[in-house]
């Protein structure tokens, strides 16, 4: 690892501005981040039969997923290999084959082009079809939810989620039925940097009382004290914020899963229903998770809500741009009204018109695009909120910091995004794994808060 | 639709029109809460699907509203979205932006007991800060209901043309 602290100080908590605005550090990012990270796909709710497929994006290499015969997924890119036309221009559908629409060449289910119309006239048997199929990119799922990679040399998409597995596998398999995701998904375009909203979904618990004010006062429930920041509670008591190896991480309000919902019964008797089975498997810290909302995103661009139950997509389109994907999170084993329920809040609150989602479009934007100015530029970002009040947990693993209002994952994000910059390829990031969580210097500080409390 | 339904009578026409004037300029001049009151019905389906690009011969059906959808409100819904706008807090709409909409192509059609199919197309035009300017364009489908001598909405859906919605939200009327 460099010792270069300019875009990142993990020591001072800054960040320099040029993160969201140059173009070189995004073209590094699409090389080194986009490039060798595990990227969300899809989830197999979406695409539920063998031949059914969806098209999407791996920052911005356009790609088709595509459920086989076998019942396994394969990605491939969205090209063609002969003049490098798009294979297929629908959201999704069910196809035997994919045909472009240029000269007509067929790829499979799987990619592999099966058909070149004049084949034989025209290219006198000379063609090498098997060396022309779609050019694949690696597929995993954990728990339904599919991801690719651009990298042979990445780790399993089990060892990249690596500890924060644990924290997923409280909601993603939960009580047993676990989680899907409904669509289609509504997409829009927001002028700004794509780590803007990975970094607030990761951890900014600070922006809710305040940009979202005017919603929380409307929809009333829990977190309607925290609106204008007026509420009077006692902060390091309501839940925590959690950062992992690789910058997945998260911040929890206890008991609050579905506070921004309004219409919630099927919901909430859902938690009720499950709650002590997810404590019987897990134990009764992740029972307390399972029923708290969460703000997390998954390293790089992967962001969701649990509780509010909306999941967001950042596909980055250049250093100023991005296209958001919006997608509901269900219980696979809710019923039929429960789920639709769940859809509509989540929607009515994060959707693309969504009451909290047109608080935060703004400030995204507005964020990014001050970093125009060049005596702008040349200035730094701050995420200091809570140094020192955080560190590793006897019970909860990676980094814990004290309250849901923090930085603490938010740093360890841009730890791990001046890691993977830094890095010339997975071998050196794996040899920071036993020292990755050093920078959080406080070691004791749990050990030294649960013997106070004793 | 079919092109066989009933046209409505050239005043009825001349006043649904004159309605959809009267709601354009209360949307545009900030009235939401008299828009609400007057010209919606408690009854209201407000509606704005999600439509998929898909293949010709895609034969799953059309969205309905048990389906994903940007808009899927009850008048108790709206009327959250609408008083949120007077709450003071709402950051990005202060100092306001401003907007404009065009409303053309009505065509009306009696559907008995004093309610009225409408068909029209809609522009928006918004224009935020110094520079942000976006447009959308939709097709609107409407069941109006005579009340007194004027008219209420009862169920509105909303075909938004774009399927990735070029501005940061869609947090308007339409």
């Amino acid at each position: 690892m460099t010792e270069d602290a300019h875009l990142v100080d993990n020591v001072e908590s800054s960040q320099s501005r040029e993160i969201f605005w140059d173009k070189d550090v995004y073209n590094l990012e699409l090389e080194r981040v986009f490039g060798r990270s595990w990227l969300f796909l899809g989830h197999e709710s979406l695409l539920p039969k063998p031949g059914d497929f969806i098209t999407t994006y791996m920052a911005e290499d356009k790609v088709i997923l595509s459920h086989q015969q076998d019942g396994s997924f394969r990605a491939f890119i969205n090209s063609c290999t002969h003049r490098g036309n798009q294979i297929c221009h629908a959201d999704s559908g069910n196809a035997k084959a994919f045909v472009c629409n240029y000269h007509g060449w067929v790829y499979g289910q799987d990619g592999r082009l099966v058909d070149v119309p004049l084949e034989t006239r025209c290219y006198h048997g000379q063609l090498d079809k098997a060396k022309l199929g779609a050019k694949h990119v690696r597929v995993e799922t954990y728990k339904g939810f599919i991801f690719g990679c651009g990298d042979a040399d990445a780790p399993s998409l089990e060892e990249y989620l690596g500890e924060f597995r644990w924290y997923l596998d409280t909601i993603w398999e939960g009580a047993g039925g676990g989680l899907e995701l409904l669509g289609p998904p509504m997409k829009s375009i927001l002028a700004c940097n794509w780590k803007v909203p990975t970094e607030n979904f990761v951890g900014d618990g600070y922006h809710v009382g305040w940009t979202h004010a005017g919603a929380l006062g409307q929809i009333g429930g829990e977190l309607a004290g925290l609106a204008g920041n007026r509420a009077d509670m006692p902060f390091e008591e309501l839940g925590f914020q959690f950062t992992t190896r690789h910058g997945h991480g998260f911040g929890v309000i206890n008991n609050a899963a579905a506070a921004i919902h309004v219409k919630r019964d099927g919901w909430a008797k859902y938690l009720a229903d499950t709650r002590a089975e997810v404590g019987r498997k897990f134990g009764p810290e992740r029972e307390e998770l399972y029923v708290g909302h969460w703000n997390c995103s998954i390293f790089p661009s992967c962001s969701f809500l649990y509780g509010t139950n909306t999941f967001k997509v950042w596909h980055p389109r250049g250093p100023h741009e991005i296209e958001v994907w919006t997608y509901t999170m269900v219980p696979r084993d809710a019923d039929a009204a429960t789920k639709s329920m769940i859809q509509r809040e989540a929607t009515r609150s994060f959707g693309t018109a969504g009451t909290l989602e047109s608080d935060d479009g703004e400030n995204m934007s507005s964020a990014t695009h001050v970093n125009r100015g060049n005596i702008t530029r040349d200035g730094r970002m701050d995420s200091s909120m809570g140094v020192g009040f955080e560190g590793p947990h006897p019970v909860y693993p990676g980094i814990v910091g004290s309250s849901f209002i923090g930085e603490t994952s938010h740093r360890g994000f841009y730890r791990f995004w001046k890691e993977m910059l830094d890095a010339p390829d997975w071998a050196a990031v794996k040899a920071n794994d036993d020292n990755w969580d050093s920078v959080f210097t406080n070691r004791d500080y749990w050990a030294d808060k649960i013997e106070a409390a004793e | 639709m079919s092109v066989k339904q009933i046209s409505v009578a050239q005043d009825v026409h001349f006043a649904i029109e004159a309605h959809y004037r009267t709601e354009v300029r209360l949307w545009q001049t900030g009235q939401y809460r008299e828009w609400l009151k007057e010209m919606v019905a408690e009854d209201i389906h407000y509606w704005m699907p999600i439509y998929e690009q898909r293949f010709i011969r895609d034969r799953r059906p059309d969205p309905t509203p048990h389906d994903a959808a940007i808009y899927n409100d009850d008048y108790g819904e709206l009327k959250q979205r609408v008083e949120r706008l007077y709450s003071g807090t709402v950051w990005m709409e202060d100092p306001p932006s401003k907007i404009r909409y065009m409303v053309s192509n009505v065509e009306a059609f009696d559907a008995g007991d004093g309610e009225f199919d409408v068909y029209s197309n809609v522009v928006v035009y918004r224009n935020r800060r110094q520079l942000e300017m976006t447009v959308h364009t939709l097709g609107r489908e409407d069941k109006l209901r005579r009340v007194g001598d004027d008219f209420q909405v009862f169920r509105r859906k909303l075909n938004i043309d774009a399927r990735v919605t070029q501005d940061k939200n869609l947090y308007f009327f339409c």
